[in-house]
């Protein structure tokens, strides 16, 4: 019969044995990453010391292409690519992890790796994380697989190139059918055109003798920007153009695009409105010179 | 006297008309927004009136609906030989409908493409030769008070205080009119 005793020890034993394993099998993972990472090297063509700069001196996350334009998050909260060892050189708390955690485990010193300062060489062949890296890791798990990110980046690229070309292709496909290149009437564009109709009469027939024709306009504008929240909002589709997708590629963010196209909108109904306007004042004018001109006529 | 009246009604008439410059620039402006509506439809008609090959089309696939029927009722275990025979010919005639289809889409895009080009260059002659007429008269005057302080603008490139330039009145019923045709439409 085993005592206690035996038993701990045997426990004991175990998961010293298992911890070695499991460090073993962390060492044989690393090193097949590294190898990749000197394969996409040389495959991509980057040059070590290239790289090398690039990881430890970049610290911008990568601009991720959303061909979702009506995402509204900024760029700069996409989620971070997480390497599958990182994690475990930032400290968790994982049970299975082979990095040791912070109390009482016999890899106990690997901690210092973030505290910052070189890395004691705890283990063979673990490799010496320098302090820039290392801190680089803690902050952004992402950054040190640089060269496998550029390719990555690259291959991303191509992806969304590709599947804004086949958006572009719908969305002409969807112009051809419609074939209409104006914004929708909705309510509140109706409401605003009637206003500058009916304004520009009243002006005509009151107002004009005395101020500029503008400044009413104007007023109205400022109405119609306190109004605005009062009327059902509508859901403006985003059209994927070829201009929008050359944007996306060169890489300005969905969220400053988007905003631009929203201002574009808004001007170009303003725009709109100044021209009913006027048009509306001219040819009410027009209209009062030739009822008056036939009342002197007939008199 | 009678004489005299008739000449100031003429001239009067005369004034009128030289003083509707403004319309005349919104009837071409709403002529050519409203052939450039039904441009679609114009096309089709011209398609269907210069393609004759519609009716071939048609026996072509009537043809084919009658062998595929045919070719359905066949039992392939039975009747092997008239069974692949008749998929032949089946095959035979989609391939030379689909040929015949090809050379027809590539004519009416061709045909298309000329009606908008043609249609494109009648447009911009048309504003030319309105903006070459109209350069230095304003298409109407109103007081320079009324239009202030963007009178320069408005008056482009007439240079006359308080006139509306043909530019500007252009661009305006432009807009215009297209916002009124879409509503329409």
């Amino acid at each position: 019969m085993e005592s206690p005793d035996d038993t701990t020890q045997k426990t004991s034993e175990e998961k010293s044995g298992l911890s070695s394993a499991q460090r073993r099998a962390e060492i044989r993972r690393r090193k097949l990453l590294m190898n990749s990472e000197d394969r996409m090297k040389r495959i991509v063509g980057f040059t070590k010391s290239e790289s090398e700069n690039n990881g430890a001196s970049s610290r911008v996350t990568e601009p991720r292409f959303h061909l979702d334009l009506d995402r509204i998050e900024p760029w700069s909260a996409s989620s971070p690519r997480l390497s599958p060892f990182l994690p475990e050189a930032v400290g968790s708390s994982h049970p299975h992890s082979s990095v040791p955690e912070r109390t009482g485990s016999p890899l106990g010193d690997c901690s210092k790796v973030l505290g910052g300062g070189v890395v004691e060489d705890v283990t063979p062949g673990v490799r010496q994380r320098p302090r820039g890296e290392a801190q680089l890791a803690a902050e952004d798990p992402s950054h040190s697989a640089s060269p496998r990110g550029g390719l990555q980046k690259y291959l991303s690229r191509f992806d969304d190139a590709m599947k804004l070309r086949g958006q572009l292709a719908n969305e002409k496909q969807a112009q051809d059918a419609a074939s209409s290149d104006t914004e929708e009437l909705d309510s509140f564009r109706l409401f605003r055109l009637v206003g500058s109709v009916l304004l520009a009469i009243f002006v005509r027939v009151f107002v004009c003798k005395y101020l500029s024709i503008f400044a009413p306009f104007l007023t109205l504008e400022l109405a119609y920007m306190g109004l605005y929240k009062y009327f059902p909002k509508v859901e403006k589709k985003t059209h994927t153009t070829v201009l929008t997708a050359a944007l996306l590629l060169s890489g300005i963010p969905a969220e400053v695009i988007n905003r631009s196209m929203d201002t574009y909108r808004k001007m170009g109904d303003v725009f709109a409105d100044l021209c009913v306007y006027f048009f509306t004042f001219i040819l009410s004018h027009e209209v009062l010179l030739l009822v008056g001109s036939e009342e002197t006529e007939s008199l | 006297m009678a004489a005299l009246g008739t000449q100031t009604k003429v001239t009067k008439v005369v004034a009128k008309m030289a003083g509707c410059s403004w319309f005349l620039v919104l009837g071409s402006v709403f002529l050519c927004n409203l052939f450039k509506t039904l441009l679609p439809s114009i096309f089709s008609f011209l398609s269907k009136v210069l393609q004759k090959d519609a009716e071939h089309e048609r026996h072509m696939r009537a043809e084919i609906q009658e062998m595929k029927k045919e070719h359905n009722s066949v039992s392939m275990m039975d009747e092997f030989a008239r069974y692949a025979r008749l998929e032949r010919k089946i095959n035979k005639m989609t391939d030379k409908l689909k040929t015949h289809v090809k050379s027809r889409t590539a004519q009416q895009a061709k045909m298309k493409w000329v009606v908008n080009i043609i249609f494109y260059i009648l447009q911009a002659a048309l504003m030319i030769s309105l903006i070459w007429k109209y350069y230095a008269d304003p298409v109407t005057v109103i007081p320079n008070k009324w239009i202030s302080p963007l009178e320069w603008l408005v008056a482009f490139p007439s240079g006359v205080a308080g006139g509306v330039g043909i530019t500007c009145w252009l661009v305006v019923c432009n807009k215009v009119v297209s916002i009124g045709l879409y509503s329409i439409s």
